[in-house]
């Protein structure tokens, strides 16, 4: 009797939906979305007077319009030397007193020509063992800090921006800086590794011996010319290059892993000209706020452009472990380069929006800008500028005859390659279209994302000064870009045209019971965590066993 | 080793609540050592160019002679002795109860007793009585770098509440401070980015202290361990 009542219940059930008139189905209404934190455009800690052209221990220091320039006192001693400036000026730095000895103008042309560079390799993002957060953090996009290793000028005092932030100070940031000298000169560059892993340096297309006077190796590659620098070590390279270019260092131990990681920046030797005190670091490459004479010369303006594309499975590596055997089991024996997908692509060490701050390229008509590209990734980079077309006088660091100069408007590079391009600000139509924000970006396409986020990547912008808005913002007059500056836009939380779309017509569907309880459905357990509870289930019951025990032989 | 993202779609409150019921009772019976939290400081900016004390305009020698920039701050090719205070007394304290000095070698090869570490100090713990005066004589042993830098100190006499050596490879710098009288534990280690994780971390307890902070060589654990 029961059985049929439950069959008839049943069929019922099923023949429900053909017997009554279909109703108009309602879609699920539109939820409102919530922003997130919106971090300003431009940060208030940074020092507006730093933007401004001055002269520092007599060096004259280029205007930098952007949001976050360089510190102008870096710059000083960069062009000084830490042995040439005042105590007061190195003070305003964070640099080590013997970070850069300039000393003895061997040519007798008004500038040193003994140049000694010290460099650290720094970690930004690691493990911390303290706590969830990595420590010295860098971000390379709103939320976003990849473990990364880098060169860095050699400093003192903290790695942190202060004692209640864990922000790593402005010296300890990606890319590895970009590093000038002069050609003919002495140069001794010592890698102080301060790292806890071995590494090394070679000179990439720079012209240096294989083996310094003394007969150690000075290529930087454990194969065939160096012992490793150990942790706690130091070793000095020397070259003096004949040749000029913009050219490469990297660490070449485990290269497949320590390049990727970041230890790689530019190396540029300038001409040999009278007078000519080079800027020796570029810190987080970019505008050169002091160019050499050759390049005054001919531009008016410098830039050094370094791209670089992360795998996320590489450098969360750091973030998973502390124990060094666990580490360089991770990375030597774990890791395997074949399966890498390339996930955030950064120029000068940020990702979209962030290289608005930092990256733009602010011109006039008229004006001649030099601009060294470099792919220091491991995909191909097809960078595009829009309203201008630009021509190549180097490829590689070799100048190119007048008739190989190839001008046009995607020049692709591949791994460790450079081209010095010409921007020419000159409204005819082919070298520029005229005024305007125009954005300069990877055309191919994965690059211009974070995480597989648009807008991201390595995308920034030529902006004429008359489109430049206070505090280095761009006046830019499409959407609202609030959304790019939170966290909730890369983690896929935010519709994107949610703030140009009155009608939401492509809002956030709402969660009805129907869609939750199927939601909840499908985060029902897995066998792991079966198992976990399983154990956790196993653990209560001892415990309880045992504090019975304990409580029992008190009492007894 | 151990993953710091929370495990897939752990979602069942009942789940993490009976895991954190069972963590409380198992950590109650092992009756282990209370982790000590430093409280969170307001945040504050670091500013390198306005120190106090600072007077220093002439060009620097990059030979022997020590700068000194006012009372506070020693500096030359070696290193730095940064806010020493060898008078001037914590306003809790009457005299200073005695004087103390730690002799303490940093470098790789103290990191051998400590496998899986990278750097290492001598020795991890220091333990003085409440407003001892307190003399470090720093020994670096690597060719690189390397810290002694104690945080949470009075502010009014410490600026950002420390005291901080630096050797500027092999060499050796000494430094004096003192502490107030209350019991506190400080947080001792090397602010290079790593060093401290990789073992460069001691504690220096004043009177009884307050506990152990977590991940001290050869002390206590970390809070999040690795696991092999």
């Amino acid at each position: 009797m029961r059985l049929y009542r439950l069959s008839f219940a049943f069929v019922t059930l099923i023949f429900l939906p053909s017997i009554s008139v279909a109703e108009f189905p309602v879609a699920p209404a539109t939820e409102d979305t919530f922003l997130g934190l919106v971090e300003p455009f431009c940060p208030e800690s940074i020092d507006p007077n730093w933007r401004k052209q001055q002269q520092i221990e007599n060096v004259s220091i280029s205007p930098s319009p952007v949001c976050a320039p360089d510190n102008p006192y870096d710059i000083a001693t960069f062009v000084k030397g830490t042995n040439n400036v005042s105590m007061a000026t190195i003070m305003r730095t964070q640099l080590s007193p013997d970070t850069l000895i300039k000393k003895n103008d061997l040519d007798g042309d008004g500038d040193p020509d003994e140049i000694h560079i010290r460099l650290e390799v720094i970690e930004l993002n690691g493990f911390s063992p303290d706590q969830q957060e990595p420590i010295t953090t860098y971000d390379i996009a709103p939320g976003i800090q990849p473990g990364f290793w880098a060169f860095a000028p050699k400093s003192r005092g903290m790695s942190n921006e202060s004692f209640s932030s864990t922000k790593a100070n402005t010296l300890l940031r990606l890319p590895s800086p970009s590093i000038r000298v002069e050609q003919g000169d002495k140069i001794i560059v010592t890698l102080e590794n301060s790292h806890y892993f071995p590494h090394s340096i070679h000179f990439h297309g720079v012209d240096h011996p294989f083996q310094k006077e003394n007969g150690e190796g000075n290529d930087g590659v454990p194969q065939t010319s160096n012992k490793l620098t150990m942790p706690g070590k130091v070793f000095s390279y020397e070259l003096t290059p004949r040749q000029t270019g913009t050219m490469v260092y990297h660490c070449h131990v485990q290269a497949h892993t320590h390049i990727l990681m970041g230890l790689i920046g530019m190396f540029i030797v300038e001409e040999n000209k009278p007078n000519n005190w080079v800027q020796t670091f570029n810190v987080g490459a970019g505008f050169v706020r002091h160019s050499s004479v050759a390049v005054k010369e001919k531009y008016s303006q410098e830039y050094d452009l370094q791209y670089q594309d992360l795998d996320r499975e590489l450098h969360n590596l750091i973030q998973q472990g502390n124990d060094s055997r666990l580490l360089a089991k991770s990375f030597n024996r774990e890791y395997n380069i074949t399966e890498r997908t390339p996930d955030y692509f950064i120029l000068n060490g940020r990702s979209f929006p962030y290289t608005l701050r930092e990256s733009l390229i602010v011109i006039k008509p008229e004006e001649k800008v030099k601009l060294r590209v470099f792919n220091a990734g491991d995909e191909m980079l097809s960078l595009h500028t829009h309203g201008f077309k630009p021509t190549a006088t180097h490829l590689d660091g070799v100048k190119l005859s007048p008739e190989a100069r190839i001008q046009r408007d995607v020049f692709t590079l591949g791994p460790a390659q450079r081209a010095d391009l010409e921007l020419y600000a000159r409204n005819d139509g082919l070298n520029n279209m005229g005024e305007g924000i125009w954005t300069f970006h990877d055309h191919n396409e994965l690059g211009v994302t974070t995480d597989g986020v648009y807008p991201g990547g390595h995308i920034s912008s030529v902006v004429f000064e008359s489109f430049l808005g206070p505090n280095g913002m761009p006046k830019v007059q499409g959407v609202d870009v609030s959304p790019f500056f939170t966290k909730e836009f890369y983690q896929r939380k935010y519709p994107i045209w949610n703030l140009s779309d009155e009608n939401k017509l492509y809002g956030e569907i709402a969660k009805t019971t129907e869609s939750t309880a199927k939601e909840s459905n499908e985060e029902s357990m897995d066998s792991t965590q079966i198992i976990i509870l399983v154990f956790q289930i196993l653990l209560l019951l001892i415990t309880l066993f045992l504090i019975r025990k304990t409580t029992q032989k008190t009492n007894a | 080793m151990p993953n710091k993202k929370p495990l897939k779609s752990i979602s069942t409150g009942s789940l993490v609540a009976l895991g954190l019921s069972v963590s409380s009772l198992y950590s109650g019976l092992q009756a282990a050592e209370t982790a000590f939290e430093t409280k969170e400081i307001p945040r504050e900016k670091h500013q390198p160019g306005k120190m106090e004390g600072m007077a220093c305009g002439a060009n620097m020698q990059m030979d022997k002679t020590e700068m000194v920039c006012g009372s506070n701050m020693r500096m030359d090719v070696t290193g730095m002795v940064m806010y020493e205070n060898k008078e001037k007394l914590p306003k809790d304290c009457k005299a200073i109860s005695e004087d103390v000095t730690i002799e303490v070698k940093a470098g790789i090869d103290h990191a051998k007793p400590y496998p899986g570490t990278v750097f290492g100090l001598s020795e991890h713990q220091w333990e003085v009585k409440p407003c001892s005066r307190i003399t470090v004589e720093f020994t670096n042993e690597d060719e690189i770098r390397h810290q002694w830098m104690i945080h949470g100190l009075p502010k009014y006499l410490y600026p950002e509440g420390m005291f901080h050596i630096e050797v500027n490879g092999k060499g050796k710098k000494t430094g004096t401070f003192i502490v107030p009288s209350s019991n506190y534990t400080y947080l001792v280690h090397c602010d290079i980015a790593q060093h401290m994780e990789k073992g460069m971390k001691a504690q220096l307890k004043v009177g009884t202290g307050r506990g152990d902070l977590p991940s001290i060589p050869g002390i206590s654990a970390a809070k999040f361990a690795d696991s092999f």
